[in-house]
């Protein structure tokens, strides 16, 4: 292991050997502070308007999902889990079923993988919008932020939503995967509307450039803010694009292909830098290759069955064999991966989510101090974090 | 001076927004179309001759996730229409203030009793209101629209084509899909495999999806 750069701040800087003439002052930055992105609380430790610490707390929004798993049958957890990132739920639920799918050792037809592929892009496009609109909410004040760019990221994400409701018949909480396949066939004339929305969004794209990204006044706020290097990204075990945007080439679509990410060419997407406009614009230029994705799939969805087996009627007939297994995919956020403990009766012995906004969120004491208390939301929206999945 | 054209560019993006119709509606006055197949509330169905098709088999109290169905029964008695025993529900519950919407239950039901509306407005001014008691369940196969699933839609829908079975008067039906219910081989989300289709003929004998395969005669009961 190489040696630590020796710019990396301390983490766990102890304050009283800090500066004893200093007069530091500790803020509580949260939980109900509205560009925490839901219930999300840090002790700032300020010396004027610098940040010297910061102190993360967790835990606000806990449900207890991973106990609520052990009392649940396999095909009851999938609905629960919708819940925890909130923002991409799609995601969620694929990440799950591929779990139960990898210990039963089912066969998902490839008809249910073209969808699921499909999905899973539309919902990096949704949660991307949502990102860049609650982002540039949080800047504020200049031409690209304020409540313009959010109510127009969102007007667009109404359009996936529908798409997802004309499937799925609900607009967030889906439901749609199961043990083995799909529980919903898309319906006729669905990809002429998905193109119809494709081609509304790829247009819009280029308005918000103009107005985030490519804006000297968006650029200026954001420039040099909150640098994360990759060795440091690796070391927390950050994932997706933030960890794209420090320059680290790694994207599991590509990497260790699931679904049908194997039948179709992903270009990752990376920059340098490691700052917030890096992570903008990573986020940005996802969304425009998931536009080109979800465009080319769209049309050539194969036939067949979307399920590999009937579906079951009771709990206690999903049974998995005792044993214990791994899946990891990548989500709009990163990695979501969860370890599956099976003791061979209808409820998981242990069910652990690996999500990625936890290790997102670690690395703010690393990018915090030396920084002021208006970057501080900067870094903490670029981060991108959902609290309903650091906390579960 | 790049400041002021990119400030420029901005204004211009708002003002082609500016220009778009609005996307909004006056909710109370102009309602949005639900979706066909949208979930907002449920219902109790009858049978065609004024029955009540539920035959409280429990199937649905048991795959709630949340556990907000209630059931007393089932009970056996003589049917008001057509004379005959059969088995209902005696007290159904449904508290709506807890439900998640994940529409198991209509696909567990083996008569199509329970389904879904896709009413919009739920909201009510008490708890009470929200607790759905058979007598409202029934009263909602009335007042609102129905979504379009039910049992036999959603198990349909994820049924596989059967594979060809000789002898089998549906046969013509499953000659031509029956092949392609053989997927290509799922590459493993941790070490992926290049997907082999040469193998998938072999892996049809031993494939975990032949004893799924739904029993000889299911499918002629589905439209």
């Amino acid at each position: 292991m190489t040696q630590k750069p020796s710019h990396r701040v301390d983490p766990h800087l102890v304050i009283e050997k800090y500066d004893p003439e200093a007069e530091l002052m500790l803020m509580h930055f949260g939980p109900q502070h509205p560009s925490t992105h839901g219930v999300f609380r840090m002790d700032l430790f300020l010396d004027g308007e610098i940040i010297v610490k910061a102190v993360p707390h967790c835990g606000y929004l806990h449900r207890a999902v991973e106990k609520l798993c052990e009392k649940l049958a396999y095909v009851q957890i999938t609905p629960i889990v919708d819940k925890n990132d909130y923002v991409a739920p799609m995601t969620n639920e694929q990440s799950l079923v591929m779990i139960f799918e990898a210990m039963l050792k089912l066969e998902v037809p490839r008809r249910a993988r073209w969808i699921r592929t499909i999905f899973a892009e539309l919902q990096r496009i949704a949660s991307h919008l949502l990102w860049l609109g609650t982002f540039s909410l949080d800047l504020g004040g200049a031409l690209g932020g304020g409540t313009t760019v959010f109510m127009y990221c969102f007007r667009e994400r109404e359009l996936i939503l529908d798409l997802f409701e004309e499937v799925t018949g609900a607009r967030f909480h889906y439901n749609t995967h199961t043990i083995g396949g799909n529980r919903h066939d898309l319906p006729k004339g669905w990809s002429q509307k998905v193109l119809a929305a494709m081609d509304t969004i790829a247009q819009r794209i280029p308005e918000y450039e103009a107005m985030t990204t490519q804006n000297r006044i968006f650029q200026q706020r954001t420039r040099g803010v909150g640098v994360l290097d990759g060795e440091l990204a690796l070391e927390l075990g950050i994932t997706g694009p933030i960890l794209r945007a420090s320059g680290i080439d790694h994207d599991l679509r590509r990497d260790a292909p699931f679904h049908a990410y194997d039948e179709v060419k992903v270009n990752v997407k990376t920059a340098e830098g490691g700052d917030c406009l890096a992570r903008a614009e990573v986020r940005v230029e996802e969304m425009k290759e998931s536009v080109r994705l979800v465009r080319e799939m769209v049309g050539a969805v194969p036939e067949g069955p979307i399920n590999s087996g009937k579906p079951v009627k009771l709990p206690v007939q999903t049974k998995i064999p005792v044993g214990q297994t791994y899946v990891g995919i990548e989500t709009p956020r990163g990695e979501l991966g969860g370890w599956l403990v099976a003791d061979g009766t209808q409820f998981p012995y242990r069910l652990k989510i690996r999500p990625p906004s936890l290790h997102a969120v670690s690395a703010l004491p690393y990018l915090l101090p030396g920084q002021t208390v208006s970057d501080a939301i900067a870094i903490l929206g670029s981060l991108d974090p959902i609290m309903g999945e650091v906390d579960r | 001076m790049g400041h002021f054209i990119d400030a420029f560019k901005a204004f211009a993006s708002v003002a082609k927004s500016f220009l778009r119709p609005p996307t909004t509606v006056q909710f109370p006055d102009v309602i949005r179309p639900r979706a066909e197949r949208y979930r907002a509330s449920f219902a109790l169905l009858h049978e065609e001759n004024g029955d009540e098709a539920c035959i409280g088999c429990l199937q649905c109290e048991r795959i709630c996730p949340s556990k907000v169905i209630s059931i007393k029964g089932p009970a056996k008695r003589d049917s008001p229409i057509t004379g005959k025993k059969r088995s209902y529900a005696d007290d159904f519950t449904l508290d709506l203030t807890a439900c998640i919407f994940c529409e198991l239950c209509v696909q567990v039901c083996p008569t199509d009793a329970i389904v879904m509306t896709r009413e919009q407005e739920t909201p009510s001014y008490s708890r009470e209101e929200l607790v759905l008691t058979m007598t409202k369940l029934y009263a909602n196969e009335k007042n609102k629209t129905r979504a379009w699933g039910d049992g036999t839609k959603l198990m349909e829908m994820q049924a596989i084509p059967k594979p060809p079975v000789p002898l089998s008067p549906t046969g013509e039906r499953a000659g031509g899909e029956g092949k392609a219910a053989v997927p290509a081989p799922a590459p493993g989300p941790a070490a992926p495999a290049p997907a082999a289709a040469a193998a998938a003929p072999e892996a049809k004998a031993d494939s975990p999806l032949t004893p799924t395969l739904s029993p000889a005669g299911e499918r002629e009961k589905l439209p």
